[in-house]
């Protein structure tokens, strides 16, 4: 319990999304389910952070939150300069638009339209035009110049999640959380997802939150936060598959 | 099975509701149709008998061809002679509307609604239709008048009111009121007597309708009627005698056509509202057989066989269609009701009827309603039956429904091709039969390929859409042309009502423009008098009177009458000839209106053509009079637009046939020279002699028969409406449907930052995208088929073909903000979902 609250010495770093004494409960009375047991913690801008943690312990919840898909029972949390518990609809429908990417498990992209229509449009929705050469150069790195003008069904599921995570890029968002973006996906297909978003951090400088089953996809980034039962139980600085699944093992899952 | 399908019914009530919405009107129509029909035939049926329970028989003139003419008076004393006879009386009754009174405020009483009826006061209560209910009979100078047209209008006995006669005006005091039978069934309608003297001077009858007859107690009927009708038949071969049942039985048929023609007119609205819900039902069942593939397809990996799979999908159907036609049956009373209370209020107020729910009436409703259902789900039933257990795994829901077959396209295109080529070659022949053959398949042909057609259409209409909403826009588009045969099939509807309205548009458009050329062609008088009224006669002598008024350089007045030649009955118009060349120019081709041949006849040209006749050719003429005479063709006409018959005779011809000289109207020329206080004066003369006549201009005329013509639209565009009206419930049902199988889809989309506005808008734009694609697609098949139906018109209806663009592009526009509006519910629910509810969906 000694890592908890790291971040408070750590003043030089800017910090993308923050989390203050967040409670969520679904269900009243009996049935009442705490997925979010006051939480405390802040995610670095630039930094490519996993949440791990058991099945049911609130990683998903904790997401949904930051991005402001659902609402706390209590506690605040600010993503970039925008609080996100107490913003109006209408300021988050903007806040997810403008300031965040999102990368779901599966199904990501809308059938009807083009990879690239899938990849550009929140800018399309918010009547921004993109910018073209930072587009390209996403779509460079993720390798579908060529498959830019084909539909979803067209794509094999690697190749959709590629164009999810590139859309989620494209706006060059304050945070991007992706929901076990690999957990579809064979390892082989996986790891090169993971590899995308690694460099996307790394060279193009994206703050990317991801939730992951998997201590080897939990070693492509820079930090690792362990949920149960709705608390952080630890940290990881720096992971390695080894010390993941070592920290799994203390923590008891 | 049968759970799953009660199950599945009840899940989702609106869209139940809706589906059913459609049967449900159509069967309400048609029960209200036979409903309101029995009822009111069976009042009338009473009423008749009671009307006619003291007559024995009626004597009455025959004619083997149209109206019979009157009989003698003296008949009343012949038939008085016969020893059986009690007593025996004349009747008399004016034409409709040719005797109407004026009220104490001076207004005429309208005569578009229920007729004004005049007829001989009878004093013998077992012979009359009529009982006095207060004041007295009529005597000379007097009249009665039935008693809720005395209280609607104000007649107050014992006050001296105008009332209109076909000679002209004439003061008449109000003796007493009556009624018509026990119940005063009128209908609405104004019935007045007079005593029989004034009835023969004023009604303008040239004799007496009929004698009804009463025979003494305990003579023999068979032997009675024997004996009149010798009595008769000695002095009027072509009168006869009929018994008190057919009589009643006459009299009942003159309601029981306009009974008929009101439940010809529900019946319309049935099968419309009929044709288009099998639309709306088969494509709500095929979009959730589409829904449900994934639990039909779990259904067929546990064990399910196909036929139990179409049963639990027909099962629903069925269901669909007995809830449908029950709600029906009921509202069909309701419709019924809502006529009669609507029928009232137009002034038309009916006898109470009892209400009969005859067999056949229900029979009727439940095979419409069910079978309409069951047809139309039997499709979208073997599609669900042969969904395949794969579907389960490879994660789409449907598959079906997205492209058209190649043998539909071909028969598709077949039908287009033969429809086009029918409607086009009709045009040119006016064949009005292949152009119909034509139209149809053209719906057809243009019903099965329109799935093809939503792409490309909707990326066209689309296009200004794509401007002003990029995203939203480009998403509606692709929605709209993502699921093709539902696409088409949820604007099919409104394509066909469209398409019936721009045909209707069109025809009268191009009528009213044919009117408009040809009158300003042919119409060389200034003025013309006519009676809106079409049995009513201006009395023969006003044309001589007008001739005679200073600055009056022509006159004359126009008598149609119905003849026989050779073996057709057909309408010949009696003028002078003498007169014609300043009033009219008919465009005479041959010969001229030349009065100095013995009995002249000018032929229209197509007649004389299909006939062979050429100038000095006879033609032999018989009349209702059973005067047969031969006439010399004086010459030939072009120009039918105003004097519509084929046959011309000078007026002296028509006196030689026995007929009366009663102009429906007359044409007036004034001479150039005339001082326009002459003209002011003939103005003024006729506006006095006939105050309720219209005296108008060729240009007040042509304003007249267009408004007339729009009037005849109305009820073509109320069942458009209705068609519309269930057209829009589809469009509103399917987007319920797709938004709710996107929910996912829509889910992500907000997640990533559309707004519910945005969302809103872009449902709303997709049927913005179905109504327009249905009405463009609609009003082009319309405008095709319109012209090449007017083509089809005879000459004397339309010359030239009318498109009236602008109203034709406002439809699409009201359509389009009609269907728009009709998604309202379907946005709301979209705009409204949980974002992560929707994702998890
Ligand atoms: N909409 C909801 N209604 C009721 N309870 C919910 C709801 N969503 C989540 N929960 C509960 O909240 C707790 C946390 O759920 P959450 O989805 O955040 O877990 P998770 O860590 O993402 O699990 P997994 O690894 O399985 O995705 C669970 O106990 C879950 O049952
Ligand atoms: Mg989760």
């Amino acid at each position: 319990m000694t890592l908890l609250h790291t971040t408070t010495s750590n003043t030089t770093a800017q910090v993308a999304a923050s989390v203050r004494d967040a409670v969520k409960h679904y269900g009243h009375d009996d049935t009442q389910v705490t997925a979010l047991d006051h939480v405390d913690i802040d995610f670095e801008a630039g930094a490519f952070t996993a949440i791990m943690g058991p099945s049911g312990s609130g990683k998903s919840t904790l997401m949904h939150a930051m991005a402001g898909l659902d609402r706390l029972t209590s506690g605040s949390i600010v993503v970039g300069d925008v609080d996100v518990t107490s913003a109006s609809e209408h300021e988050l429908t903007r806040l997810r638009r403008d300031h965040l990417g999102f990368v779901f498990q599966a199904f990501n992209l809308v059938p009807t339209l083009t990879a690239i229509e899938n990849i550009t449009l929140p800018m399309d929705l918010a009547g921004r035009s993109p910018d073209r050469s930072w587009i390209d150069h996403v779509v460079a790195t993720v390798g579908l110049s060529h498959r830019l003008r084909h539909r979803p069904s067209e794509l094999s599921g690697g190749q959709q999640q590629r164009v999810a995570v590139a859309r989620a890029l494209a706006g060059r968002p304050s945070v991007i959380f992706a929901d076990e973006p690999t957990g579809n996906l064979d390892s082989t297909t996986g790891s090169e997802i993971l590899d995308f978003m690694r460099h996307a951090v790394r060279e193009l400088g994206q703050t990317i939150v991801m939730v992951t089953h998997d201590p080897l996809a939990a070693s492509y980034t820079n930090r690792v936060v362990f949920l149960a039962d709705g608390r952080i139980t630890g940290q990881l600085d720096q992971p390695t598959p080894d010390t993941v699944l070592d920290q799994m093992r203390r923590l008891g899952n | 099975m049968f759970r799953l399908t009660w199950k599945n019914l009840m899940a989702s009530k609106i869209r139940f509701a809706l589906t059913t919405f459609g049967v449900v009107l159509a069967v309400s129509f048609v029960v209200s149709a036979f409903v309101l029909g029995d009822g009111l035939r069976r009042s009338f049926t009473d009423v008749s008998k009671d009307i006619t329970a003291g007559i024995d028989f009626e004597v009455r003139n025959t004619a083997d061809f149209v109206k019979p003419p009157p009989l003698p008076p003296d008949v009343v004393d012949i038939v008085a002679g016969v020893p059986a006879v009690r007593h025996a009386v004349a009747s008399i009754e004016a034409a409709d509307n040719a005797v109407r009174p004026i009220t104490a405020t001076g207004d005429e009483i309208p005569t578009s609604g229920p007729p004004q009826l005049a007829f001989n006061w009878i004093d013998d209560p077992a012979l009359s239709a009529f009982t006095i209910v207060d004041g007295a009979p009529p005597q000379a100078g007097e009249f009665t008048i039935d008693l809720d047209s005395a209280e609607k209008y104000d007649f107050v006995i014992g006050h001296t009111y105008d009332v209109m006669v076909p000679s002209g005006r004439v003061q008449l005091t109000l003796s007493g009121t009556s009624s018509f039978g026990p119940q005063n069934a009128t209908l609405g309608a104004v019935l007045m007597q007079m005593n029989t003297a004034q009835a023969s001077e004023l009604f303008g009858v040239d004799g007496i309708d009929s004698v009804a007859v009463a025979l003494h107690d305990g003579s023999d009927p068979a032997e009675a009627q024997a004996a009149i009708a010798a009595a008769v038949t000695a002095s009027v071969p072509t009168a006869e005698v009929v018994d008190r049942e057919t009589v009643a039985a006459d009299f009942a048929s003159q309601f029981t056509t306009q009974i008929d023609l009101v439940g010809a007119i529900l019946l319309a609205f049935g099968v419309v509202a009929l044709v288009v819900s099998v639309f709306l039902i088969h494509n709500t069942f095929a979009i959730v057989v589409g829904q449900r593939s994934r639990e039909l397809a779990l259904l067929r990996t546990v064990g399910a066989d196909p036929r139990q799979i179409r049963r639990s999908v027909l099962g629903e159907a069925l269901a669909v269609g007995i809830i449908a036609s029950a709600t029906g049956i009921v509202g069909g009373i309701g419709v019924a009701k809502g006529i009669d209370a609507l029928f009232g209020v137009m002034g038309f107020d009916l006898v109470d009827w009892p209400l009969i729910l005859a067999p056949r009436t229900i029979v009727a409703a439940v095979v419409l309603g069910i079978g309409v259902t069951l047809t139309a789900a039997i499709g979208p039933a073997r599609r669900a039956a042969t969904v395949s257990p794969m579907v389960l795994l490879s994660g789409t829901t449907s598959s079906s429904g997205r492209h058209v077959s190649r043998r539909r396209a071909l028969t598709g295109a077949a039908f287009i091709a033969t429809g086009a080529a029918l409607a086009a070659g009709g045009a040119a022949v006016n064949g009005a039969f292949p152009v119909g053959v034509g139209a149809i398949l053209l719906f057809a042909g243009v019903t099965m390929l329109s799935p093809m057609a939503v792409g490309p259409v909707t990326r066209v209409l689309g296009w200004p859409l794509g401007r002003v909403a990029t995203v939203t826009g480009r998403m509606a588009q692709r929605n709209a042309a993502r699921n093709p045969r539902r696409s088409a099939s949820t604007s099919a509807a409104l394509m066909i009502g469209l398409a019936v309205v721009a045909i209707a548009m069109i025809a009268a458009e191009s009528v009213k423009a044919s009117i408009g050329s040809t009158l300003a062609d042919s119409a060389k008088a200034e003025y013309y008098l006519s009676d809106e009224l079409d049995e009513v006669a201006f009395p023969a002598e006003v044309v001589g009177e007008t001739l005679g008024l200073a600055g009056v350089d022509a006159a004359t007045g126009f008598t149609p009458l119905e003849v026989r030649i050779d073996d057709t009955v057909t309408e010949v118009i009696g003028f002078d000839f003498d007169q014609i060349d300043a009033l009219l120019d008919v465009d005479v081709r041959a010969g001229a209106f030349d009065s100095d041949v013995s009995s002249p006849v000018v032929v229209s040209a197509g007649e004389a053509a299909r006939r062979g006749l050429v100038v000095g050719d006879t033609v032999t003429i018989t009349s209702p009079a059973g005067i047969t005479m031969a006439t010399t063709v004086a010459g030939t006409f072009g120009d039918q637009s105003v004097l519509t018959e084929d046959y011309l005779v000078d007026t002296r011809v028509l006196q030689a046939l026995g007929a009366p000289v009663a102009p429906e109207w007359l044409a007036i020329s004034v001479a150039d020279d005339a001082r326009p206080v002459d003209v002011q004066h003939l103005l003024d003369t006729l506006e006095s002699r006939f105050p309720y006549a219209a005296l108008e201009t060729a240009a007040q005329f042509e304003e007249r028969v267009a408004g007339e013509i729009d009037d005849a639209l109305t009820m073509v565009n109320m069942m458009v409406a209705l068609a519309v009206a269930i057209a829009l419930i589809g469009i509103a049902n399917t987007l319920a449907l797709s938004v709710f199988e996107r929910t996912h889809e829509l889910g992500l989309v907000r997640a990533v930052g559309m707004s519910r506005r945005q969302v809103r808008r872009m449902v709303r734009y997709e049927a913005g995208l179905l109504g327009s694609f249905g009405a463009t697609v609609g009003v082009g098949l319309g405008i095709g088929i319109g012209i090449a139906a007017v083509h089809t018109f005879p000459s004397d209806v339309a010359t030239q073909v009318a498109v009236p663009w602008d109203r034709l592009g406002l439809l699409i526009v009201i359509a389009t903000t009609a269907a728009v509006v009709s998604a309202w519910f379907a946005a709301r629910r979209a705009g409204r979902l949980d974002v992560l509810d929707a994702i998890a969906h």
